[in-house]
């Protein structure tokens, strides 16, 4: 039976909705919000899926969908953000706290999601670089002063030792 | 070791609950954007022109109607810790792109015989003001003939992608200065050597290093075949098909472990306790230069390969261990 590219990527989602959901979640540290992410992103995916050209790719492609979502969603937020006041602290609860995944707060965009997909993910430089559409070069690059920032952010109170 | 937080991060990574309801809500997606599909409507297209798009219709719309308080101060937050690092660094990720593959292809065959390149400090950026320092030497090459006429088009080629390297790295040092403005600390240093220059091989090396809370050191190395006019890269120096890249890993490996062997004091990410973060092989293209007595070099950026107390690091392949895929004329 010939199989089209839309049940290709169908098939993917639900392979990998869980990275998907951990991906947005890394982003946005709500529950909500990240399944409405991976949601958008499931959805966006199954009506451009006849879009791609190349099936081999497609995994990439869905991940950058997920991220570049991700990334929209935190833009949007930020502008409503600025215009409310503080809220109060009682609604903190609907929050996991995972103080390391904050510690990601130190990197842009861009840093974070090579953090995420190489260290989290697992994936290789070159499929991290062909996600965010760098090349492999700029990639590495961000890696190493990510890990930087991430060291500074994460050793903070405890004795520096040379090097970081 | 160097990774023992990152390991924390990946552990609680992993451990992000994933919400029960979450597949049968992306069920629900996946089906409305089929049944839009399928009905090929033209409002379809639009679906997500409007803010949260079609998928959501029908949904609890859970934080579209409560206020949503303990999600917006959390989003904040973000923000408010992002902006000032973000707009430092966006900037300086290009300016380690190496802008060489594509001279590579430009200056593919052309035929030049024993060019002659000649190299001058051609400016020098500096800055210093508060705690905020830069020194970035830009040299300019001018390749010839060995009678003397210039080539002009490999010559006007690797000046431009000189100058592009260069100016990124002070754009992005800019950038960090009017990010940080007076309280920022910040150490830049852009310097260049001539690693090799005999009948074959002209070798133009960048190192820079940022020196913030940590530092950095960055290389990027300019190989430029005299016989061609080209510049190359690593696979170049190969026999086209030769697993180079196995050679290479396979000498550098066994380099590392005797190297941690005999001095405790010396670590690489090899043989760790953290299989994800070991050196297993290099990329196809990484910075390399030919030594003047004729020994491939690979050099590689701090935290490429080692803890960033390694600093950056250089491996001498053995020319036994590529002898047998190595192109002429290029290693002794």
């Amino acid at each position: 039976m010939h199989t089209t590219i839309a049940q290709q990527v169908e098939e993917l989602i639900f392979d990998s909705y869980e990275s998907m959901y951990r991906m947005a979640y890394s982003y946005v540290r709500n529950e909500d919000d990240a399944m409405d992410i991976v949601q958008e992103s499931a959805y966006k995916a199954i009506k451009g899926a006849s879009a791609v050209s190349q099936p081999d790719y497609l995994k990439t492609w869905l991940f950058r969908i997920v991220i570049h979502t991700s990334i929209d969603f935190i833009r949007k937020h930020k502008q409503e953000v600025s215009c409310q006041e503080l809220a109060e602290p009682a609604a903190w609860d609907s929050y996991t706290d995972f103080d390391t995944i904050e510690a990601l707060d130190v990197l842009n965009e861009r840093e974070r999601a090579v953090i995420v997909l190489h260290f989290f993910e697992d994936r290789t430089l070159a499929e991290v670089a062909k996600i965010l559409d760098l090349n492999v070069n700029t990639a590495k690059t961000t890696l190493y002063r990510s890990l930087k920032k991430l060291k500074v952010q994460l050793t903070e109170g405890e004795p520096a030792y040379e090097g970081f | 070791m160097k990774d023992s937080k990152l390991m924390d991060m990946k552990s609680d990574y992993q451990n992000i609950p994933i919400p029960a309801e979450l597949k049968e809500r992306i069920t629900r997606s996946v089906e409305t954007a089929k049944e839009e599909l399928a009905a090929a409507s033209p409002k379809a297209s639009g679906a997500f022109s409007n803010k949260r798009g079609a998928a959501f219709k029908g949904e609890p719309a859970a934080f579209r109607n409560k206020p949503a308080a303990g999600r917006v101060f959390s989003i904040r937050k973000l923000a408010l810790r992002t902006a000032g690092a973000a707009a430092a660094v966006l900037l300086f990720i290009t300016a380690a792109a190496n802008s060489s593959e594509t001279i590579a292809y430009a200056m593919d065959r052309i035929p030049v015989l024993n060019a002659i390149a000649r190299v001058v400090t051609f400016r020098e950026y500096s800055h210093n003001q508060n705690n905020m320092e830069a020194t970035v030497k830009v040299p300019a090459v001018s390749i010839e003939r060995e009678d003397g006429t210039p080539l002009e088009e490999p010559t006007r080629q690797l000046n431009q992608s000189i100058e592009e390297y260069t100016s990124q790295i002070i754009a992005a040092f800019e950038a960090d200065v009017a990010a940080s403005g007076e309280e920022g600390r910040e150490s830049l240093n852009l310097d260049y050597t001539i690693v090799t220059d005999n009948d074959r091989l002209f070798t133009l090396r960048f190192d820079q290093t940022i020196v913030m809370a940590g530092s950095m050191h960055a290389i990027n190395i300019y190989n430029l075949d005299k016989t061609t006019g080209t510049l190359i890269q690593l696979k170049d120096l190969f026999v086209e098909g030769s697993d180079y890249v196995t050679a290479i890993s396979d000498s550098i490996k066994e380099q590392m472990a005797a190297q941690m062997q005999a001095d405790e004091n010396i670590q690489y990410f090899y043989q760790t306790d953290m299989p994800d973060s070991n050196f297993d092989k290099i990329e196809s293209e990484e910075d390399f230069y030919i030594s003047e007595d004729g020994i491939l070099t690979l050099v590689f950026d701090k935290y490429q390969v080692a803890p960033g107390y390694m600093g950056s690091v250089e491996f001498r392949i053995p020319t036994e261990a590529i002898a047998d895929i190595v192109k002429e004329g290029y290693v002794k």
